[in-house]
């Protein structure tokens, strides 16, 4: 089927020169169009180079002033795009999946659009591929790969046909944004609508998205881990989608990775955990990651594959999903994968994903947390380094965190307990309130509000291992405190400054 | 002495950090060295009012609310008998919508429990901000934030739970916010409400200590933390202290 897309794409193109040659009005008009995108690139280009200059982060302005100029630029650019567009949407891990799947197709010698810094609403999408453009209007790429805002799906789809969705999981995010999780769900799937011909590939043990992908009616492929990992049982866990969708009786699990992740059915409809396509064994989270793939070939052939072993230097339950879906987006899109292992073992994560610093004698491990889920995977990870160490936790609401942060009580904070713990401090704009969070499960704090001045008490007297833990503002600050830290550090030490480490666990 | 607070549908009904609010009661009572005890309730358990000193309904999305809705009705009466009885509820979002006659929305109309004279219609925009009210009965301003489609109107005899300092309130035209009727507040404010504002989190226990026969007053508490955070809110939004 796919192959035939791409006949008809390339059968579209031969049509419209058809045409343009034999109306001259409408070449004219073709040419008008084609200044009209030159001016879209060239002025986007010179905003984002002047915006790098300021030291600033342009890629939305330069997206957005792009689609002034030429309003069906992102059309324009993404239909030269030769093989397949890839889009990644969910709550937690696009950013990571979606770098991690350009990563695979680069690794394989083609050249990919992808909106790498994670904007990713309509303007972040259109940015990617403008820059990514020649002046002449011409775009040279075998592949997009874009990670899409649930919500901007719908005003992204118009523009741009991908052929294959992966979607990660739907946790509650930043209510006071985006609504509730039945409005994103709504959202998308009157994008997914929009995209008949796409096929989804989607995350099993997500009973929402797996409900989303099925429903769709589109084909599509799963992922998923069906070996219980934790044995952990916390019935007071928030989870989403307790309730079949479908009908609305509560869905019985056989047992949960993390928030609703796991093994379900519905006892009354008959709604299940799709069989899984991708599956995970074998899992090790002593010291990185490690653990198998198999893979059903096809749903007639029940012949087993051999196990593909992937292991990982970086931690974090929740990167086996992040690997996997990439894995499983891989194969379905047809790369050999001959590069695949060298790719993941050499994949550096974003900034503030579990990124690590080296400041004299300490080392600080700074990661994002923006939401319960994401909180409570990070709780998780941190804990499961069990050296002594102080934490940090900063909490700002500014509009892009969430002005409400209600949320700050669906995380499962009292899981932060325990000898290895030395010190929590509290600090950003909302320190106030998540110093009140702690109180309430009998936790003591020190109230720092300056993210700066926290760290350097924490430096200063802390036992040498430090974790900080931010929301999404927070991140680009503390970042950039803990690099300048780090450079100052590494110079009156006579190190080459700039050299940082990422990924690894802290304290090893 | 035990006070036991029962949380209503915790499953469904656990947008915007309810869970906060269990916890604030409950420490604050065995601060004092109260015996607390919370039952969860789940959507298909039967609920022994009688058994209960506090009540805490919460928020969902419209969705889960309407699921929550449907059962509702088998409780009614027992629920009306608690609250006529005088038992010490707490409803938040949603929760406070359900104690109405109504909530009117265009994929039809929610039956409401006919707790409380008040109903509500749905408006737009969603009205979502940080909100602080002014109410006589407390020291200092509560705060929390609101985040409702809903607009809601009082019944002409009552009274609310405060009046809008900063943020819309009940339906951004009277001014006002919430509602108390006998030991009942019902209100908008997340947050979520009781942290931050341990008067009103006191004033609930209070009330449900009093109906077990408890005259004293509550022993003070420590609660520099809990200021200093409502303070900020009141502050940064108002401009005053």
């Amino acid at each position: 089927m796919l192959s035939r897309r791409r006949l008809t794409r390339r059968q579209n193109s031969r049509r419209t020169k058809r045409i343009s040659k034999a109306a001259r009005e409408r070449r004219n008009g073709d040419r008008y169009m084609g200044l009209r995108t030159s001016l879209a690139i060239m002025t986007a280009k010179l905003l984002s180079f002047a915006c790098k200059v300021a030291g600033r982060q342009g890629v939305t302005m330069a997206g957005k002033i792009a689609m002034k100029i030429d309003p069906d630029i992102l059309k324009t650019l993404s239909s030269q795009v030769k093989g397949d567009i890839v889009v990644t949407c969910g709550t937690n891990g696009k950013t990571t999946t979606n770098n991690l799947i350009c990563s695979a197709f680069e690794s394989e010698g083609r050249k990919v659009v992808c909106n790498h810094t994670g904007s990713n609403m309509l303007m972040g999408v259109a940015a990617a591929f403008v820059l990514a453009a020649r002046v002449s209007g011409k775009l040279d790429a075998d592949n997009a790969v874009i990670e899409i805002d649930e919500a901007s799906a719908k005003r992204v789809f118009p523009y741009m046909k991908p052929d294959y969705m992966v979607l990660t999981n739907l946790f509650r995010d930043q209510l006071d944004r985006y609504g509730e999780i039945d409005i994103t769900m709504n959202l998308l799937q009157e994008a997914i609508a929009m995209a008949p011909d796409m096929k989804i590939i989607v995350n099993a043990d997500d009973s929402l998205s797996s409900f989303l992908a099925i429903d769709s009616g589109h084909p599509y492929v799963t992922y998923g881990i069906s070996e219980q990992v934790f044995r952990r049982k916390d019935e007071n866990e928030i989870r989403e989608g307790q309730f079949c969708k479908k009908c609305g009786s509560r869905l019985v699990y056989d047992f949960y990775h993390f928030s609703q992740m796991g093994v379900y059915r519905c006892p009354s409809c008959g709604f299940r955990r799709p069989d899984v396509d991708f599956d995970v064994c074998n899992v090790n989270l002593q010291g990185g990651l490690s653990f198998d793939v198999s893979e059903s070939k096809s749903k007639i052939h029940t012949e087993k594959l051999p196990l593909h072993h992937i292991s990982a230097n970086y931690r974090g339950f929740y990167n086996i999903y992040n690997i996997l879906a990439c894995y499983a987006a891989a194969k379905t899109a047809g790369l050999s994968m001959e590069h695949f292992d060298q790719m993941i073992a050499a994949y550096k994560p974003e900034f503030g994903r579990n990124e690590l610093f080296h400041i004299g004698n300490s080392s600080v491990l700074l990661n994002l947390a923006k939401n319960p889920a994401g909180f409570n995977q990070n709780i998780a990870s941190v804990m499961e380094d069990e050296s002594p160490k102080d934490i940090i936790i900063v909490i700002n609401d500014n509009a892009q965190d969430g002005k409400d942060i209600s949320w700050l009580w669906d995380v499962d904070f009292d899981r932060l307990q325990g000898p290895s713990i030395r010190s929590i401090t509290v600090s950003g704009i909302r320190c106030q309130d998540m110093r009140l969070r702690l109180k309430y499960v009998g936790m003591k704090t020190d109230l720092i509000p300056d993210v700066k001045t926290a760290i350097e008490k924490r430096l200063a007297d802390g036992c040498g291992n430090l974790y900080v833990l931010v929301n999404y503002t927070a991140l680009y600050n503390t970042h950039k405190t803990l690099g300048e830290m780090q450079a100052r550090s590494e110079a009156s030490a006579g190190k080459p400054a700039g050299k940082k480490d990422q990924g690894k666990e802290a304290g090893s | 002495m035990k006070i036991t607070i029962g949380h209503l549908y915790p499953d469904l009904l656990n947008l915007y950090g309810d869970r906060g609010n269990i916890q604030c009661l409950k420490m604050r009572l065995l601060w004092r060295g109260i015996d607390a005890e919370v039952l969860r309730f789940g959507i298909d358990d039967p609920v022994d009012f009688t058994k209960l000193d506090i009540v805490l309904l919460g928020g969902g999305s419209d969705r889960e609310q309407m699921i929550v809705c449907r059962r509702l009705q088998n409780i009614q009466k027992d629920f009306k008998a608690y609250v006529e009885d005088g038992g010490t509820t707490i409803a938040v979002c949603g929760g406070y919508q359900l104690l109405g006659h109504y909530y009117n929305t265009p994929d039809g109309k929610m039956e409401g429990l006919h707790l409380v004279d008040l109903y509500t219609e749905q408006g737009s925009p969603r009205l979502i901000s940080n909100i602080v009210l002014q109410n006589d009965l407390y020291p200092y301003p509560v705060v929390g934030f609101e985040n409702h489609g809903g607009r809601t109107y009082l019944g002409k005899d009552q009274k609310a739970f405060g009046k809008v300092l900063f943020g819309s309130g009940n339906n951004g035209k009277d001014g006002q916010e919430g509602v108390i009727y006998k030991n009942v507040i019902g209100t908008y404010l997340h947050g979520p409400l009781l942290p931050k504002n341990p008067h009103v989190c006191d004033d609930l226990l209070l009330r449900a200590m009093r109906r077990k026969g408890y005259s004293d007053d509550l022993a003070p508490l420590d609660d520099h933390e809990e200021k200093e955070a409502n303070d900020y809110i009141v502050k940064r939004f108002t401009g005053k202290s």
